[in-house]
């Protein structure tokens, strides 16, 4: 279904009483049920957002009592830095391969898993157990890494299946001892209303998402240790933040100003993202990179696509190493 | 020495240091300078990359020593 067909079918409240809001409310169920198959949950776990990084606050907020603390990870998102100021906490430090040690966590902790990182992939092998509470957040997971049984919450991002941004799908497990964090008056766990067409259409992506990731999933892994060996061998003076996820990539490149290398790639064709504080609102280089020890000057952050091909990469690669040298003889 | 960037961005302060390290020989030690944020991160991962070692005395205070060519 393309997307005007879907802001047709979808436009009434599926709250209402109408027969178009009974199809709309029947549109919601089906992209219900589907999530809930792709991502293990149970339908009725599920809410929609229509930011989803509210998630971070509802999932972890609403897991934390005056007894608990909360443990974090110096690699995990800024939102979850925000939320801690709010509570006693303990943040561990990843190791330099990205690996966060849940060991000491304690009964009446309430923890932040990453399954994966969106800047370096950087995957959690291991997850806490006997914790008071636990959060999930795979935002840049999607569908690739499983919940740990032990799940409280956990907040998933539509973009990371190639889904309409906007949407973030937070569930709160039935066994989950989970009060709502944001003034209300009923059952309803966000202020909403989140787009329905939105969420249809992410719904479509995600089934659409996982049939292509069973074929794509081998070629993207070869894309990534390609690209990884490729500047190893032929880019001097370069750094590769520790992988795991294979459709993310983070290299840093001394003495190469990140802006211009960002830009002179995009001049070419390329959109690549960066940790480096030139490229960055706030002007502060990535914690993650700065966390991992890796350098944060000339970085870039990739991330490949199903679509990417062989062709593509290759002819990047050669501009890009180009490119660097370029940009250090200025 | 003394080397002083202090006002400069990302990553003027450590190619300026490695061009001054360039003509110094091994054993040296440099004073920097530098009160850009990605200075403390990226001299630890460019001592790394590089061979050669820095201590952070301050916020905007590092002491270099050239260990590698």
């Amino acid at each position: 279904m393309a997307l005007p067909h879907i802001f047709e079918a979808a436009w009434p409240d599926p709250t209402k009483l109408g027969a178009d809001s009974k199809s709309a409310a029947l549109l919601l169920n089906e992209a219900r049920e589907t999530f809930a198959g792709h991502l293990g949950v149970r339908g009725d776990e599920i809410n929609f957002l229509g930011e989803p990084n509210l998630g971070f606050h509802l999932g972890i907020s609403g897991l934390m009592s005056p007894e608990n603390r909360l443990v974090f990870s110096n690699i995990d998102r800024m939102e979850i830095f925000a939320i801690s100021q709010n509570h006693p906490s303990l943040k561990l430090e990843a190791s330099t391969s990205g690996i966060v040690d849940f060991a000491n966590t304690e009964k009446q902790d309430v923890v932040c898993l990453q399954l994966c990182n969106r800047e370096t992939g950087t995957i959690q092998t291991s997850s806490p157990k006997n914790v008071s509470g636990l959060f999930v957040d795979a935002t840049a997971s999607g569908t690739r890494i499983a919940l740990p049984e032990n799940w409280s919450t956990a907040l998933w991002d539509s973009t990371s299946w190639a889904g309409p941004t906007g949407v973030g799908i937070f569930a709160v497990s039935k066994s989950a001892d989970w009060k709502n964090p944001l003034p209300h008056l009923d059952g309803r766990i966000n202020p909403g209303p989140t787009s329905l067409p939105l969420i249809v259409a992410s719904a479509l992506a995600i089934d659409s998402w996982v049939a292509d990731e069973k074929n794509l999933a081998a070629k993207i892994s070869k894309i990534n240790s390609e690209i990884r060996n490729y500047i190893k061998a032929n880019i001097p003076d370069s750094d590769l933040a520790p992988g795991g996820a294979d459709h993310l990539l983070s290299a840093s490149f001394l003495y190469v100003n990140a802006e211009q290398l960002v830009t002179a790639l995009a001049d070419k064709g390329y959109a690549v993202d960066s940790g480096s504080a030139c490229n960055a609102a706030n002007m502060q280089p990535s914690h993650v990179l700065a966390a991992l020890g890796v350098l944060t000057q000339g970085n870039i952050r990739l991330t490949i696509h199903h679509a990417t091909s062989f062709e593509e990469i290759n002819e990047f690669l050669q501009i890009l190493s180009q490119t660097v040298s370029e940009l250090r003889d200025i | 020495m003394i080397l002083d960037c202090l006002g400069k961005r990302c990553p003027l302060p450590i190619i300026e240091l490695a061009a001054e390290l360039k003509n110094l020989p091994i054993g040296s030690e440099v004073t920097l300078l530098s009160d850009d944020p990605a200075s403390a991160p990226d001299l630890i991962a460019w001592a790394r990359m590089t061979g050669n070692s820095v201590e952070q005395n301050d916020s905007s205070t590092y002491t270099i020593a050239k260990l590698a060519n």
